[in-house]
């Protein structure tokens, strides 16, 4: 059960979502990861990616157009 | 605003900053609009019409973010095709509607029609510039109407994306007296001028159809989920 | 009053209306609607980049250019639409019109913020993508609205042909993206 954070801020799409990805492929289940972003799609986007994959996934906002997506890897 | 531990990641947050309201600001916003519109009005009578249709493209836009690049890219980085599906949606609809309008202006007998309105022709321009605009948009972060859409949400590198845009559409537009010369044969194709009205709506169904369907299997495959 | 517009956008119903995100097929919806209203009124779809190569023209011209000459611009329209400015220039407008509505959007939702350029990769990239996208556009006469979202609705196989080199080229670029912008 390891934490794992991803700086996402200033990049713009799909960047995000492709670092994610990659990301995710190294953590095992049950570990978590914090991505913060503030693109606005991005916060729609990266949550919709981890739960068709199955994984959980909670949304934060930390600030003025700023985002946490806290993913756990269930699969 | 809030001090609550994430229920996944179960950590206490330090207290953030308190946060400033930007309502204000939007009301300062709405009002500098409505008196564009007005000055506008004063220019022409359609003109402020224009400014709502932008300000409501802008609004849906922003707030569902809504992205034709993402519809394109999405399935070939992720394998997701929500919003690829989203847009079929959108082109189905909006077919319905401009075909109507245009029977409409057919029936009318008028001399001018709006029969061959938005129908472009098929040449090596067509294509190459497909191309070229796919390669752009995904590395820019933002097509056209999602560059504008990012500009207003206040990012510098949309900023930077949109003033090359303009310089690449003048670059374009100059260069345009060499790609003509490739559309001179090219041929526009309005579907129902093929199908007759009726059948090239049916066409035009069926493809978008068949095409939501593959889109499901593609997401399936890639994903494992048609979610 | 901080207090007040803060308590304003916490109500519940002002977060829902306001602040969360709008489904995908929702924003669907109201895209296809807008540009058939678009397109009853003026009698021509939504676009977006044939105003920006008018953008292009209007500063060239500041600089002392002329575009007169070119078979782009040499159209009685085209030259019209030059000659009576940005103000009086409907595609122009709406471009203005959907950065404000955006702006206007994301402020009533608290969620602006400059988002500065963080990387020289992100500038080769907005160069680069701005004038591929620029010139592309000219070339297919229109963009992902005009040349696609628009001439699919008017029933024009040119926006399927699009969509099928679009896909191609999105599909380079995400090569490029993973290879050289990340």
């Amino acid at each position: 059960m390891a934490e794992f954070t991803l700086d996402c801020m200033g990049e713009a799409c799909p960047v995000p979502l492709m670092k994610c990805e990659k990301k995710m492929n190294e953590l095992k289940v049950g570990d978590v990861l914090l991505v913060s972003i503030d693109h606005s799609c991005a916060m729609k986007n990266v949550p919709e990616w981890a739960r068709t994959r199955g994984h959980n996934v909670e949304i934060e906002e930390v600030d003025d157009g700023e985002w946490e997506v806290i993913i756990e890897k269930t699969n | 605003m809030e001090n609550n531990n994430s229920s996944l990641s179960g950590r206490a947050r330090a207290p953030r900053k308190p946060k400033k309201s930007q309502i204000p600001y939007a009301i300062l916003v709405t009002i500098l609009i409505l008196g564009l519109g007005l000055y506008l009005s004063s220019l022409g009578a359609k003109l402020p019409a224009y400014l709502i249709f932008g300000v409501a493209f802008g609004y849906v836009l922003q707030r569902s973010r809504f992205c034709f690049t993402a519809a394109l890219r999405d399935p070939w980085i992720t394998g997701s095709t929500s919003l690829t599906r989203a847009a079929l949606i959108a082109f189905g609809l909006a077919a319905i509607g401009f075909t109507a309008i245009k029977y409409n202006s057919v029936l009318s007998g008028a001399d001018q029609t709006l029969a061959m309105e938005g129908v472009a022709p098929i040449g090596l321009p067509l294509m190459l510039g497909g191309v070229l605009f796919g390669i752009g948009m995904v590395i820019s972060g933002g097509c056209a109407s999602g560059t504008l859409m990012r500009v207003g949400e206040g990012f510098t590198m949309q900023v930077l994306s949109l003033a090359f845009f303009v310089i690449g559409s003048l670059w374009g537009a100059h260069d345009m007296t060499f790609w003509n010369r490739f559309n001179e044969n090219a041929p526009k194709i309005f579907l129902p001028d093929i199908f007759g009205w009726f059948g090239g709506v049916v066409v035009q169904a069926g493809i978008i159809v068949l095409l939501y369907i593959a889109a499901l299997k593609w997401q399936e495959k890639k994903m494992g989920s048609m979610e | 009053m901080n207090e007040f517009f803060k308590k304003l956008g916490n109500q519940p119903i002002y977060k829902r209306l306001m602040k969360e995100p709008l489904t995908y097929v929702g924003g669907a919806v109201l895209l296809a609607l807008f540009n058939i209203a678009h397109f009853g009124l003026f009698e021509s779809g939504w676009g977006v980049s044939s105003a920006l190569a008018n953008w292009g023209a209007w500063i060239y011209q500041s600089f002392g250019g002329d575009v007169s000459s070119w078979s782009y611009f040499a159209s009685e329209k085209a030259q019209q639409t030059l000659a009576n400015g940005f103000w009086m220039d409907g595609g122009s407008i709406r471009n203005v019109g959907i950065i404000l509505g955006a702006l206007v959007c994301t402020l009533y939702a608290s969620q602006f913020k400059i988002k500065k350029i963080k990387a020289v990769r992100q500038v080769v990239a907005a160069i680069l993508g701005g004038l591929l996208m620029g010139y592309g556009a000219r070339m297919a006469h229109g963009c992902n609205i005009g040349a696609l979202f628009t001439a699919i609705s008017s029933m024009s196989l040119s926006g399927w042909v699009f969509a099928i080199f679009l896909m191609a080229g999105a599909f380079i670029g995400s090569k490029l993206l993973a290879k050289y912008f990340m």
